[in-house]
């Protein structure tokens, strides 16, 4: 079965939503910071379990703190949403209550994933201990450098737009 | 002629596609990518599958601004209006990459501006982070230290004072050196420390100049011949004897640069000069000058031996924990100096700096004659042939140490108790002389039962001597025990004689 889904990836610039599709998608990375501006869309198509044929539309979005600025335009016919912040930069992450709260307003039903980048440039308990201070309860840590947990986002998102 | 200049301006920038329900082409004037009819535009990019549930309504038309689109090795960055006219919709492609990518250049500028800062801002918090637990952890260390060092040192002290046999002095003598060593050690990380972390104030005093330069020739001469070296000492005459400054900081200066030129050098001479450069209004320029015959310092390692644990030579042939130079810089630059070498490998090292020293000063003869006056009234005022001490300290060794060192004079009774909570039933009691409190003491601090002395109504209570002990030598702490009401405080570890001057000094 062939199902085609658009994911949208939103966040504060410099998180690496674009090193992220990068990793998903073609399986490399670059050091190198270009900032993103409107939205660059790739796909990616799955096989699931489920024996779906997902393709994924994944709508890279300019990077912004302030969410509720995002046209509208790019938000139609949003089925996933996945958040990132930067675990390096608590201004990515310290009021991700209000920007979740944002986007559930904005994408109503649509499943969100959390995802915190770049864990290779930081010790793992030090983020834990961080985002437990912030209370800030995240589905994947990743890196987009090492590739580390950035499948596994993507494909759980895969699997939830798939049920 | 419009429509000439409007194709000239737009021609190339504008693409109107015509597509079906199914978003197949069915006409397209392919200005900016190649579509053929019947191409399915769900394959010439991602975009348009996700559109797939997004047609416009009758008459409506949706706007995407800044959508990249690649085909075919092109990437543009569009501007996209898809609009339903009669049984068809309309795609009309606007190339704005020029105008995309020059707001692309000041948002990369904006941004990465942005994270910077955020980086650095985030990294002085780390720094200071760091700075606060390094100093806690070395006011802990220090303060935890003191209490088994005083145990130690005040014991070798009281050991020396036994019958011993030549073999045992001499094994007591290697005891003083090693506990001497460990105690210069301590200062010294406590001195880095507070000189790292801004904490450390000069106490500007007035001193006899000469006489200290006086003492620093006699005790290292005595060191550069133990070592087998001569020194040479040039004071000039014309220096002021008496100037205010923070004596104990340059004796440290002096000292820290004098044992590294002993240290360093194995054969010929040490050379300690202090001459006059200036005098100018009330202030005297003085140039401080140590050289030695030593084996030098190479080129390549100047800076860093003011740097912190720094030792140029062989750490296992060296002793010393290679601060005293980082700990002489930081002091310099409190003085507002700096200090200054030059070196040959094999010929010897020159240290030298330059101070503004006050002087004359109006009451400049008076402080040497204060304190000899002081001590003749200590000597000579004494009334009691005894007196009753009361020590509050928890340490058992601390305990024997102070009993040890107080009992050997034959002048004192003294009453230990290790509980906080019951000094003052104890102070209530019995009428004593003097109190020696430790700071930390179970149930209530030294520092509070001295402020409840203090505030005691009668007089005979409220008024007794009190000397703290502590393992704490930061200023504020002491500033503030003294504020608690602490006649002095006495800093851990001790020597006799240091308790037993403060002791006679504060008993009436």
């Amino acid at each position: 079965m062939q199902k085609s889904k658009k994911v949208l990836l939103l966040g504060h610039f410099g998180v690496g939503k674009t090193s992220l599709i990068r990793r998903f998608v073609s399986d490399s990375f670059s050091d190198a910071y270009k900032v993103t501006i409107g939205v660059h869309i790739t796909k990616k198509v799955v096989d699931l379990p489920s024996g779906t044929n997902l393709s994924m539309i994944l709508w890279d979005l300019e990077g912004t703190d302030e969410l509720h600025l995002i046209r509208n335009a790019y938000l139609m016919g949003t089925h996933g949403v996945i958040f990132v912040f930067d675990v390096t930069r608590p201004a990515t992450f310290q009021n991700i209550q209000r920007d979740l709260d944002i986007i559930k307003e904005k994408v109503k039903k649509a499943p969100v994933l959390i995802v915190g980048n770049k864990m290779d440039l930081v010790d793992p308990a030090d983020v834990k201990r961080l985002l437990d201070e912030n209370d800030i309860d995240s589905d994947y840590l990743t890196s987009a450098k090492t590739g580390d947990e950035v499948n596994e986002a993507f494909l759980e998102m895969a699997s939830q737009l798939d049920a | 002629m419009l429509e000439k200049y409007k194709t000239q301006f737009i021609g190339n920038s504008i693409q109107f596609v015509v597509l079906d329900e199914k978003g197949l082409v069915r006409e397209s004037d392919n200005t900016c990518f190649l579509l053929k009819t019947g191409d399915s535009l769900k394959e010439f990019h991602p975009f348009f599958e996700s559109l797939e549930a997004i047609v416009p309504e009758a008459n409506n038309e949706i706007t995407f601004n800044c959508i990249h689109l690649e085909s075919e090795g092109k990437e543009l960055i569009t501007d996209l209006v898809l609009r339903r006219e009669d049984n068809a919709l309309l795609l009309v492609i606007y190339d704005l990459t020029q105008h995309y990518n020059e707001y692309q250049s000041v948002a990369q500028a904006r941004n990465e501006s942005i994270i910077q800062e955020q980086l650095i801002a985030l990294k002085n918090i780390e720094l200071e982070e760091r700075e606060r637990f390094k100093d806690q952890f070395i006011r802990n260390f220090s303060h935890e230290i003191r209490n088994p060092l005083t145990s130690i040192m005040s014991l070798t002290q009281v050991l020396s004072q036994t019958d011993l046999n030549a073999e045992q002095e001499q094994m007591v003598q290697y005891l003083n050196q090693s506990n001497a060593q460990l105690r210069l050690l301590l200062e010294d990380i406590l001195s880095i420390s507070m000189i790292s972390s801004g904490k450390l104030q000069l106490v500007e005093k007035e001193f006899n100049l000469i006489k200290l330069l006086n003492l620093l020739t006699f005790t290292y001469t005595a060191k550069a011949k133990e070592a087998g070296l001569e020194f040479v000492a040039e004071i000039d005459e014309k220096l002021p004897q008496i100037v205010a400054s923070d004596r104990l900081r340059i004796y440290q200066v002096l000292t820290n640069i004098l044992d590294n030129a002993i240290k360093y050098t194995e054969t010929g001479q040490i050379e300690f000069s202090v001459q006059l450069n200036q005098k100018r209004a009330n202030k005297a320029n003085i140039r401080f000058e140590i050289s030695d015959t030593g084996r030098g310092i190479p080129e390549a390692q100047l800076e860093s031996i003011f740097t912190s644990f720094t030792q140029v030579y062989d750490k296992d042939k060296e002793q010393g924990s290679g601060l005293g130079l980082s700990i002489v810089k930081g002091l310099l630059r409190l003085m507002d100096s700096e200090i200054q070498l030059t070196s040959e490998l094999d010929q010897g090292t020159r240290f030298f700096f330059d101070l503004n020293l006050k002087y004359p000063l109006p009451s400049s003869q008076r402080t040497d004659k204060k304190d000899e006056v002081l001590d003749t009234v200590v000597r000579k005022t004494l009334k009691k042939d005894k007196y009753k001490l009361l020590l509050v300290e928890d340490d058992v060794m601390i305990q024997t140490v102070v009993f040890k060192f107080l009992s050997g004079t034959d002048r004192f009774f003294i009453e230990i108790v290790s509980d906080g909570a019951k000094v003052m039933e104890e102070v209530v009691n019995t009428q004593y002389d003097l109190i020696i409190m430790d700071i930390n003491i179970p149930n209530i601090s030294g520092d509070q039962i001295a402020r409840l002395i203090r505030d005691f109504p009668f007089k005979g209570i409220k008024d007794i001597p009190i000397i703290g002990v502590t393992g704490t030598l930061y200023d504020e702490d002491i500033a503030a025990y003294k504020a608690a009401g602490m006649n002095a405080i006495i800093p851990k570890p001790f020597a006799q004689e240091e308790l037993l001057k403060a002791v006679f000094r504060y008993l009436k």
